[in-house]
C-alpha cells in the first residue's frame, strides 16, 4: 500500500503541491490579463483619427517675399526666411517647451517668451535653455509657383530653396 | 425631564481612563514609564466639533475672499499667440524658475522626481529619525561630508549660473557652519538651537527656503521674455 | 421655546426609524459618544477618544482639518460648476463666460473653487511641514506619511488638470509647457505627451481627458487615499505627541514658573 502511494506521489524534490499549482497558474493567468488589459488600455487611449491640421502648408507666392526678410506665419506657425541665398522655412515653435517664437526685426533675434530662449535668424540658438536649434522644414514649389512646406518633415539646416 | 435614577452609569466614570498598553521588553533595554495618566476626551463631540468650527470659520473666509475677488480669467485660448510672460499658478512657479536654467529633462522631471523620491523615504532612514544634533556624533566625518556636500552643490548651482537658489543655498550653509561651531551646552539659546538640529532638518530647512524663494522670484521678478523684473517698477 | 425644540430633538432620538439610522443609541453618556463614533462608517476612520493635549491649536495648527475643509468645498463647488460647464472647444469657455456673467452666483462659485484650490495646495504644502517639523512622521507612523505625499501629488495633479479646463490663454499655454516638459523623457517621453493629450496638439481630446481627470479619476483616488490617512492616524496611536509637551495646561502662571524652577 505505501509503495503504491509513492509510485502514484514521487517524493522528489521538484515536487509541487496542489496548493502552489494553482497558486502559480492563477497567478500566471492573472498577469497575462493584466497584460493583456494594459495594452488594450493602450490601444485604447491612443487615438486612431486625429482632427488636426494638414502638415502641409501653401506659404503662398515666393515673389511676394523679400530679400533678406523673416515672415512668421502665425497660424502653421513657420517663418519664412528669404536671404541672397535663397529661401528656407523652419518651426516657430520653441524646441524647449512649444511656446510660440517671434521674431524680433529691431534685435534681429526670434526670441521665446516662456522661458528666454534666443535665436539667430537660421535657427541657431544664441541664448536661454532651449536644448535645440529651431528645425528646418522641407520646401519646395509647387507648380503654380507656391511655396509649400511640409512641417512634419525636418531637413538638416542650410539647404536653402534657390529659385 | 426623566426621573434621577439611584444609580449613575457611563457618564465621567472612565472618561480619564486610557488603554493599557503591555509591552514585553527584550533584549538588554530597560522598562521605561515615559508618560502615563494621559487625559483624554472623546472624539464625539470634543475633536468633531472643533473641527466642524475650524473648517466652519475657514469657509467664512473664503467665502468673503470670493465675494471681494475675482478668478482671473484670460482670453480665449489662441495657439498662435503665446502671452509673454506665460506664467504656471503660483505652485509651479519654482518648476518654471528650475526650467529657466536647466534642460526640461531635468528640471521638468528629473528634479520633481528626484523631490518626491526623496519625501517618500524620509522615514525609512535611520540619519532621519535621530532627534540628535547633526555634528554632535562622528563629528569629524560628518564634517567633511558637509563641507564636501556644500561646496559641491554651490559649485554645481554656480556652472549653471543659478545664483537664485545658490543665494538661499549659502545662507543655509552659513547657518549651519555656525551650528558646527556651536555646542549645546552654549549659553546662547539661538545656538544651543542650532547645535541640536539632526541633517533632515537643515536639509527639509533648505528645500522650504529654496521653495520660497524661488515661487517668490518666478511669481514676482520675473517679466517678458522670464527676464528679471522688480515687481515695484511696473 | 429652546426647551421644546430640546424636547422634540429628544423625542425624535427615540423614535424607532432615529434608532434604525444611529445604532450608537442616544443619550450622552461616555459609552452612547464612543459608540456614535464607532458604530458610523465614516467616523469610525477615528479613534473614539483623543488626547486632550492634541486638541490644542498649537499641536496640529489643525492644519489637515483645514486641508479636508477646502476638499469639501471644492467638490461641492466643482460639482455646481459642472451643470454649467461643456468640455468641448470652444464652448468651455464661452461656458466659463457665463457662469462669470450669465448664472445666477456662477462668478461666486468659481471664485469659491479657485480660491479653495488655491488655499488647498497652500495648506497641504504648510500641513507637510508642520508634520514634518514635529517629528511626526517617524515610525510608526512612516506610511502614513507616504500617504500624505501622495495625497499632495494627486493635490498638485487635480490644480494642474483643472487648470486647463477654462480653455483661456493661461491653460492654454500652461498645459502646452507642461505636456511638453513630459515629452521630454528619454524613449516614452512621446508616447506619454501622445497619451496625455490625445493627439499631438493641446486640442479638444486633451480638454476632455483632462476633464475626466479633474471631475472623476483623481477625485476618487483622493477619496480614497483621505480616508486611509484618517484611518490610518487611529492605526498608528492617534496624532503623534511629543513627550517634551506638557500633558496639562499650566493651571496658573506662578505655578509653571516653579515647575520650570524645579
Amino acid at each position: 500500500m505505501a509503495e503504491e502511494k509513492k509510485t502514484t506521489r514521487p517524493e522528489t524534490e521538484q515536487e509541487i503541491s496542489r496548493r502552489s499549482f494553482f497558486t502559480k497558474m492563477g497567478l500566471g493567468s492573472l498577469g497575462i490579463a493584466s497584460a493583456g488589459t494594459l495594452a488594450f488600455a493602450y490601444r485604447f487611449l491612443s487615438p486612431n483619427v486625429l482632427y488636426e491640421a494638414s502638415p502641409i502648408v501653401n506659404a503662398g507666392q515666393a515673389e511676394s517675399y523679400e530679400v533678406n526678410s523673416v515672415t512668421l506665419h502665425v497660424k502653421s506657425a513657420i517663418y519664412l526666411v528669404r536671404l541672397p541665398e535663397g529661401f528656407f522655412s523652419m518651426s516657430a515653435i520653441c524646441t524647449h517647451l512649444g511656446c510660440m517664437t517671434a521674431w524680433k526685426q529691431d534685435l534681429g533675434i526670434i526670441a521665446c517668451p516662456c522661458h528666454g530662449s534666443h535665436f539667430s535668424r537660421e535657427g541657431k540658438k544664441l541664448a536661454g535653455p532651449a536644448p535645440k536649434p529651431l528645425p528646418w522644414l522641407k520646401t519646395w514649389l509647387s507648380d503654380d509657383g507656391d511655396l509649400m512646406v511640409d512641417r512634419s518633415i525636418v531637413i538638416h539646416p542650410l539647404q536653402f530653396l534657390r529659385i | 425631564m426623566t426621573e434621577p435614577k439611584d444609580f449613575t452609569a457611563g457618564v465621567g466614570s472612565d472618561i480619564k481612563k486610557s488603554q493599557k498598553r503591555v509591552l514585553f521588553v527584550t533584549r538588554r533595554t530597560s522598562a521605561q514609564v515615559r508618560v502615563f495618566d494621559e487625559e483624554r476626551v472623546q472624539t464625539y463631540p470634543e475633536a468633531l466639533f472643533r473641527a466642524a468650527l475650524a473648517i466652519e470659520l475657514l469657509t467664512i473666509a473664503l467665502v468673503l475672499i470670493s465675494l471681494f475677488f475675482n478668478a482671473p480669467l484670460e482670453g480665449l485660448a489662441d495657439p498662435t499667440n503665446t502671452p509673454n510672460p506665460a506664467k504656471a499658478p503660483w505652485y509651479f512657479l519654482g518648476l518654471q524658475e528650475m526650467l529657466h536654467y536647466f534642460p526640461p529633462v531635468v528640471a521638468g522631471v528629473l528634479i520633481p522626481m528626484v523631490l518626491v523620491i526623496a519625501l517618500v523615504v524620509i522615514p525609512y532612514f535611520n540619519v532621519n529619525i535621530e532627534a540628535d544634533g547633526l555634528f554632535l556624533k562622528n563629528r569629524g566625518r560628518r564634517l567633511n561630508i558637509f563641507y564636501a556636500g556644500a561646496i559641491g552643490l554651490s559649485l554645481f548651482l554656480w556652472f549653471f549660473h543659478v545664483y537664485v537658489a545658490l543665494i538661499p543655498t549659502l545662507l543655509i550653509v552659513a547657518i549651519m557652519l555656525v551650528a558646527a561651531f556651536s555646542s549645546p551646552a552654549s549659553p546662547q539659546p539661538l545656538r544651543r538651537y542650532l547645535a541640536s538640529k539632526p541633517v533632515s532638518w537643515w536639509v527639509m530647512t533648505w528645500f522650504l527656503l529654496e521653495l520660497i524663494v524661488l515661487t517668490v522670484v518666478g511669481t514676482f521678478f520675473r517679466g517678458p521674455g522670464w527676464s528679471w523684473v522688480l515687481p515695484w517698477r511696473s | 421655546m429652546a426647551g421644546k425644540i430640546d424636547d422634540y430633538l429628544a423625542k425624535l432620538e427615540r423614535t424607532r426609524v432615529w434608532r434604525s439610522v444611529f445604532r450608537g443609541g442616544t443619550g450622552s453618556s461616555t459609552l452612547r459618544r464612543a459608540l456614535a463614533i464607532q458604530q458610523n462608517v465614516f467616523l469610525h476612520l477615528f479613534s473614539t477618544k483623543v488626547r486632550r493635549r492634541m486638541l490644542r491649536f498649537n499641536a496640529t495648527w489643525y492644519l489637515g482639518t483645514l486641508t479636508l475643509g477646502t476638499f469639501l468645498i471644492l467638490v461641492t463647488t466643482g460639482i455646481l460648476l459642472m451643470l454649467y460647464y461643456r468640455p468641448a472647444v470652444p464652448q468651455a469657455y464661452a461656458d466659463v463666460k457665463d457662469l462669470q456673467f450669465v448664472v445666477s452666483s456662477g462668478l461666486f462659485l468659481r471664485n469659491l473653487h479657485r480660491w479653495a484650490a488655491h488655499t488647498m495646495v497652500l495648506l497641504a504644502f504648510a500641513h507637510l511641514f508642520r508634520v514634518f517639523y514635529r517629528g511626526a512622521y517617524r515610525p510608526p507612523r512612516e506610511f502614513n506619511w507616504v500617504i500624505g505625499i501622495v495625497l499632495l501629488m494627486i493635490t498638485l495633479l487635480l490644480s494642474y488638470t483643472g487648470y486647463l479646463l477654462p480653455w483661456d490663454q493661461l491653460a492654454y499655454w500652461a498645459i502646452t509647457v507642461g505636456s511638453n516638459i513630459s515629452a521630454t523623457v528619454p524613449v516614452i517621453g512621446e508616447k506619454v505627451r501622445f497619451l496625455m493629450l490625445g493627439g499631438h496638439q493641446v486640442n479638444a481630446n486633451a480638454l476632455l481627458r483632462f476633464y475626466v481627470l479633474h471631475c472623476v479619476i483623481l477625485p476618487l483616488a483622493a477619496v480614497l487615499f483621505i480616508a486611509v490617512h484618517f484611518w490610518h492616524i487611529r492605526k498608528d496611536g492617534g496624532l503623534y505627541v511629543r513627550q517634551s509637551e506638557p500633558v496639562r495646561e499650566p493651571a496658573k502662571e506662578d505655578e509653571s514658573v516653579e515647575l520650570e524652577k524645579v
